[in-house]
């Protein structure tokens, strides 16, 4: 440990990383409290100091370590299971079930979720309506607060969006992480591309049948958010299709080859993030003076982003999600968070800082309303 | 309609590879100048449109004579659907190395204007699985008219992949258009598969 | 040049960081701007169509809703009309529907809320059958299906 401290670029030290947390802890405290703590509810108030103190130590320990992606997948991990738990237990609440049923599509109550957006486009296009059964605005995840949110980090971030934003990717994220070395090791990384396959059938079923077909036939989250009752012979094909893509895409490939694989073979938005990556302003260099070839990042990249072509080729491919692992690993700090524009090996610090400050922003407001409800309620559960 | 122009457009891609590169390559280097190349497009899709249209109506027909009871015709092409959609998907992902193109053969051709004739006729009858569920699926239709829409469908969802030939060339990633063709037929695959089961079970 | 695009570049950054901290403050009244958008409404195959008329019954109001043949360029073949009683219901409910108000019954609603049975009578060719009956927050929920004609 401490050798790899020694050889890591980014290491600060205590009173730098803790000035640099400064403008975090401020931002987090003013978004978390509103600024002004709720000091009726003790449970409540221990769980924001929890969620705010939990956050701003693992951004210290980001520039005090000059680790990215350990104390970012902590995070994202947790803002996946904890997000799941308040969508299920909202859902619960709403309707004792986790099951939607018609009446909740005929009411419109569904929750929306970002990946819905891509079929959204072509019928708002042509219809000027939104083909899905939730509220426009108000409620529970409604369509306009997550079209702004995911565009605004689409733009800001990029693909960065699916490691820094994405409520889903913390589940195959965590179940990569859970062996140490992989068992299957040669993928075809050809099999990147078909989320652009999927993206076109998808957007193409949706318009011609103006139902979000993803989210009725595919989703793999459906096993952790909601679903459709089982009702009939297709409602079961269905509930099948997204258990089995669950349990092999999101838990046993990710164990078994240590890769985002429902990201990095499934997700029709992470195609069009990836596409996105091509006007974020940030991105992951490769110095190629100070690159050996040793190609550790090709073999630790969750995304199939980094091949030895692209190695050799001096460039990161589009399909970066700007986790840091590949930053983290690289002995010879030879890769670096950048800036478009800016020559490979210049501002590498500057240019991490304000990557890291931009996304962890993002990822920390944005989990921590599922973060301080779900330790709230397991808070309360142990009281009671 | 909409199922068959998902079917055209997922299968008209690797059409395209496979075939494009053999045809349009030819076709260029006899032609003078874009108007030409237009022209020779225009032929081929045209010829393409009229085999479909004269296949839509002999499965019609032959569908109305050898499949009468609907249930029978729920069955029989909610098999074919099965097994027709096992056969895309083992199209799309059989690894030789690159598919042969049923229209190779266009140069032994001497006569230059029937060359773009040819090529439309060659493939429009190559037996791919996409053709043969859009067959399926002519066949089974309830009136001539809706087998011709079925048809229509798929000629304008694989005549899309045509349109920009003429600017092919520029493509620099010609590997992943094919890449993601392959998965896009393999898709619109196990699409049919769920409709087949689907009619067998309703 | 080199000069040029690091400086627009070091700039669009930190355009991306003013996007970020003014993404969650602004948020509710971008989100507020954005659903008055003209295409951010549900289409109406989910939403069940404006509403067309209603009868005023003795404890409870029966909206009629207008057809639904909604597709992607133009309408399909197959569509639905939504009937939702509101307010107190009886258990039984016996409803005579003339939904495109041409002076003749469409079809008849039979629903028996306690058993969840619903039973739809066409009295036009234009009527298939039922395709939905649902509970719901403000009282029952029909969707009866319907050809184009």
């Amino acid at each position: 440990m401490e050798k790899e401290l020694v050889i890591n670029g980014y290491r600060k030290s205590f009173g730098k990383s803790l000035l640099y947390t400064l403008p975090v802890f401020l931002i987090t405290f003013v978004f978390m409290s509103g600024g002004r703590p709720d000091f009726s509810d003790p449970a409540r108030l221990v769980a924001l100091l929890v969620t705010f103190a939990g956050m701003n130590l693992l951004y210290f320990l980001m520039h005090y370590t000059g680790r990215t992606d350990r104390y970012r997948a902590i995070l994202f991990i947790i803002f996946a299971l904890s997000l799941s738990f308040t969508l299920i237990s909202n859902i619960v609440q709403m309707r004792n079930s986790m099951s939607f049923s018609q009446s909740d599509i005929v009411e419109c109550r569904i929750p929306f979720c970002h990946l819905v957006i891509p079929m959204m486009i072509i019928p708002a296009a042509f219809t000027k309506s939104i083909i899905f059964p939730g509220s426009i605005i108000g409620g529970f995840a409604d369509i306009s607060s997550m079209v702004i949110l995911w565009l605004f980090a689409t733009i800001a971030l990029g693909r960065g969006f699916c490691s820094w934003g994405c409520f889903y990717g913390g589940w195959d994220d965590g179940f990569s992480r859970i062996r140490k070395k992989p068992l299957l090791k040669k993928i075809s990384d050809s099999w990147k591309w078909m989320p652009f396959a999927l993206l076109l059938m998808v957007m193409l079923t949706a318009a011609m049948t103006l139902v979000p077909t993803y989210c009725d036939w595919i989703c793999p989250f459906k096993a952790v958010t909601e679903f459709e009752q089982v009702t009939d012979t297709e409602s079961a094909i269905k509930a099948g299709i997204f258990i089995s893509l669950f349990g092999g895409l999101v838990v046993a490939l990710p164990v078994v080859t240590r890769k985002r694989t429902q990201c990095s073979f499934l997700c029709p938005l992470g195609a069009i993030n990836t596409l996105s990556n091509k006007i974020t302003p940030f991105t992951v260099k490769i110095d190629n003076e100070k690159c050996t070839k040793c190609y550790k990042c090709t073999t630790v990249c969750p995304l199939f982003a980094l091949s030895r072509e692209d190695v050799n080729g001096g460039r990161v491919s589009v399909f970066c999600s700007k986790c840091g692992k590949c930053v983290d690993v690289c002995p010879n700090n030879a890769i670096h968070f950048g800036i478009k524009g800016v020559p490979a090996g210049s501002f590498r610090n500057f240019s991490r800082n304000l990557f890291l400050f931009v996304s962890f922003i993002f990822i920390s407001i944005f989990s921590a309303g599922s973060i301080i409800n779900t330790i709230q309620s397991l808070l309360n559960f142990i009281i009671s | 309609m909409a199922e068959s122009f998902i079917l055209g457009l997922s299968s008209g891609s690797v059409c395209l590879v496979t075939c494009g590169m053999v045809m349009f390559p030819y076709m260029m280097a006899r032609t003078a100048g874009a108007k030409a190349i237009t022209a020779d497009l225009a032929v081929f899709l045209a010829t393409r449109f009229l085999v479909y249209a004269l296949l839509a109506t002999i499965v019609w027909f032959a569908g109305q004579s050898l499949l009468r009871s609907p249930v029978f015709t729920n069955y029989t092409s909610g098999f074919l659907y099965i097994v027709f959609s096992i056969m895309l998907i083992w199209y799309a992902i059989e690894k030789r190395p690159s598919k042969t193109c049923p229209a190779a053969v266009v140069a032994k051709i001497e006569k230059r204007k029937l060359v773009p004739v040819f090529l439309g006729v060659v493939n429009s009858l190559a037996l791919c699985p996409s053709l043969l569920l859009i067959l399926t699926k002519g066949a089974t239709q309830a009136t001539l008219g809706k087998s011709y829409l079925s048809f229509l469908g798929f000629f304008a969802g694989s005549s899309l992949w045509f349109l920009p030939v003429p600017a092919i060339g520029l493509v620099k990633k010609k590997n992943v258009i094919e890449t993601v063709g392959i998965f896009a037929t393999g898709l619109a695959g196990t699409i049919f598969i769920i409709k087949g089961i689907l009619m067998l079970i309703r | 040049m080199k000069k040029i695009k690091i400086i627009s570049g070091i700039i669009w950054a930190f355009m991306a960081l003013i996007i970020i901290l003014i993404l969650f403050p602004g948020l509710n009244s971008f989100s507020v701007a954005l659903s008055k958008l003209p295409f951010m409404k549900i289409n109406p195959n989910f939403a069940g169509g404006d509403a067309a008329f209603s009868y005023v019954q003795e404890r409870c109001t029966l909206v009629v809703r207008k057809p639904v043949f909604d597709g992607l360029l133009s309408e399909r073949k197959h569509g639905f009309v939504q009937l939702d009683w509101r307010g107190e219901l009886p258990d039984v409910i016996s409803d005579t529907i003339d939904f495109d108000r041409d002076g003749g019954s469409d079809f008849v609603v039979n629903l028996k809320r306690n058993d969840a049975v619903t039973v739809i009578n066409p009295l036009s060719d234009l009527v298939t059958g039922l395709n939905v009956s649902v509970p719901t927050s403000y009282g029952w929920t029909v969707r009866v299906g319907l050809k184009r004609e």
